[in-house]
């Protein structure tokens, strides 16, 4: 545990020092700024506007952490070579992926934290400024919405390190983790899709194709049951089992992602 | 017991679909003795980095075992007890020495206060106090190769293994590198090291094995270089005919071609009477040797013997 804790640390002081960070966090802070500027243009649909623009502004700001910073803090360890260094204290395999795991996932969250602290203060500020036009409007729904923003990027932090693990290259690993993200946003509403009466009226889809869809709709991870946007721009209360359930899918989806990716990094060789 | 050995080790790569595969290490057998400083030599993808990578089990032989102290290596925590720098050590950027010493020892399982101290000593030894707290990317290359070194010695462990250790260095931080090996030689660790700058392997390692294509070729030992330097005289002559050579070896020197003349050595009981002679036969003296042979010409002729 001793190991994991260090490793956790030196990985979440690598990514929070480095100066990409400066440049992500401007640009979300420049989102919501743009909230609070824009916001008058949309009338009765203010409330609306600001909670989404403020939960895509986290989600964006998340992406970009992960894929800018995130994917490098393990990838470039395996390019670079630093991993001969590190593996060659005692510390197993996945002691090291768990490590990575969590310090990616520490820096995500701090840097989000201070992202979703701005974004309390956009939202308060336009409240107080448009009051009439928050009707419904739940903290508690906006909080755990953004609560799930997070629990989605450690997921997508699962991705990263499961790739990270067997690729390389920091590029390659990269690909396949935004690729996954892309298919795994829209995988649902393939789903849905292909199960609804306009897809059959079409017959285009052949079966194959359908049986394929459906073992990659169970492999891909399905970020639409962390998306609360909806809910939170509405102010319609949020069922607890839906909580729980997504909850409980995001922890078991990275528990074993990381044991698949320990498993194999155990049998890699470092050249 | 030897520290560490490999016993009929062999390696092949696959560089992926389509590549041929490349053989890094065949059938390599060799041995570290406990206190002993080793070196491995050989040119460039002789396979002196995967025999290392082997030894910290970060590449599995194909066949082959490999030792620790007589148990297999997967049966043991050779990472407690190795210390280990790669060549051109990439360290974290961000984080500074301090930062990075201070993981090594809390993977490592040692105290915080040992820690600490351990962090000043090797510090102040490598000349790197000054630099503790600022970030690893501001470092000159001689900086990071003293960083890693640091890396590799805090958990004090009784086996060094150090790829190419003087790489980057300035003349005075490839002294105080080469002073320090000798201080932990003198603490009676085991030292296994690569090196290219074959001097200091001549001058540090007890015993040295050369490799060329994966292959161990030969093995030397100190002495094989100093061939009783302490009673002869090497002189480096202009080119000798053959009936000056025949006359120098009758009086007792040996004759050897170096470079552009030849090389005599001379043992201080002959030396007046060859001397003599090559005073009257006019053989121009070029200048003198401590040696015989050195590393390197040994190197080069064994490389050269082994490709023809």
């Amino acid at each position: 545990m001793r190991s994991i804790i260090a490793l956790a640390t030196i990985t979440f002081k690598e990514g929070i020092r480095n100066r990409s960070l400066f440049g992500i966090a401007l640009l979300a802070l420049f989102l919501f700024g743009l909230n609070v500027t824009v916001a008058g243009f949309f009338m009765r649909d203010v409330g609306k506007v600001t909670v989404d623009m403020n939960l895509s502004a986290l989600s964006f700001a998340g992406l970009l952490l992960i894929f800018f910073v995130g994917v490098n803090l393990m990838a470039k360890d395996i390019d670079r070579k630093t991993i001969h260094l590190v593996l060659s204290k005692p510390i197993s395999r996945s002691q090291y992926i768990w490590g990575k795991y969590f310090g990616i996932q520490l820096f995500v969250s701090a840097s989000l934290l201070i992202l979703f602290i701005c974004s309390c203060l956009t939202v308060g500020l336009l409240l107080n400024l448009y009051p009439n036009y928050f009707i419904g409007f739940s903290w508690m729904t906006f909080i755990l919405a953004c609560f799930f923003v997070l629990v989605k990027f450690s997921v997508l932090t699962a991705i990263v390190v499961f790739f990270s693990s067997i690729t390389s290259n920091s590029l390659i690993t990269l690909i396949f983790s935004l690729s996954s993200y892309v298919a795994g946003e829209a995988i649902e509403e393939v789903v849905f899709y292909l199960k609804s009466e306009f897809a059959a009226q079409e017959k285009m889809i052949s079966e194959s194709l359908q049986n394929f869809i459906d073992i990659v709709s169970y492999l891909i991870p399905n970020f639409a049951v962390f998306n609360f946007t909806l809910e939170a721009a509405h102010g319609l209360a949020i069922p607890s089992q839906r909580v729980f359930l997504s909850l409980g899918y995001g922890a078991i989806y990275i528990v074993m992602l990381l044991i698949l990716a320990s498993f194999i990094f155990s049998r890699r060789e470092f050249n | 017991m030897p520290d560490v050995v490999f016993d009929l080790i062999s390696k092949t790569y696959n560089p992926g679909l389509f590549k041929k595969k490349v053989q890094a290490v065949k059938g390599l057998s060799f041995e570290i003795r406990q206190g002993e400083v080793f070196g491995l030599i050989g040119p460039n993808g002789a396979g002196k980095s995967t025999t290392i990578r082997m030894i910290l089990g970060l590449i599995r032989p194909d066949s082959g075992r490999i030792l620790f102290r007589g148990k297999p290596l997967r049966e043991t925590t050779i990472q407690r007890e190795v210390g280990y720098l790669p060549e051109n050590p990439y360290l974290y950027d961000h984080l500074t020495l301090l930062e990075l010493l201070q993981f090594c020892g809390k993977t490592s399982g040692i105290e915080p206060e040992q820690i600490k101290r351990r962090n000043q000593e090797l510090m102040e030894k490598l000349n790197l106090s000054e630099a503790q707290k600022r970030p690893l990317r501001t470092f000159s290359k001689g900086m990071l190769q003293r960083a890693g070194i640091c890396f590799a010695l805090l958990h004090d462990p009784s086996i060094v293994v150090l790829d190419e250790p003087m790489s980057g260095l300035d003349p005075i931080g490839r002294r105080m590198v080469f002073d320090l090996i000798l201080e932990l030689k003198e603490q009676g660790k085991t030292i296994f090291f690569c090196s290219h700058i074959l001097n200091d392997v001549e001058r540090l390692c007890d015993r040295i094995a050369l490799i060329n294509k994966g292959q161990l070729i030969k093995q030397f030992v100190r002495d094989d270089f100093l061939q009783d330097g302490d009673k002869t005289v090497f002189l480096h002559t202009s080119i000798l005919d053959e009936i000056q050579q025949q006359k120098i070896q009758s009086l007792g020197g040996c004759i050897r071609l170096e470079g552009e003349g030849h090389l005599l050595a001379i043992s201080d009981d002959d030396y007046h009477s060859v001397n003599s002679y090559l005073g009257k036969s006019n053989v121009k003296i070029l200048g003198c040797r401590s040696e015989w042979m050195s590393l390197e010409d040994l190197f080069i002729k064994t490389v050269k013997e082994q490709d023809q």
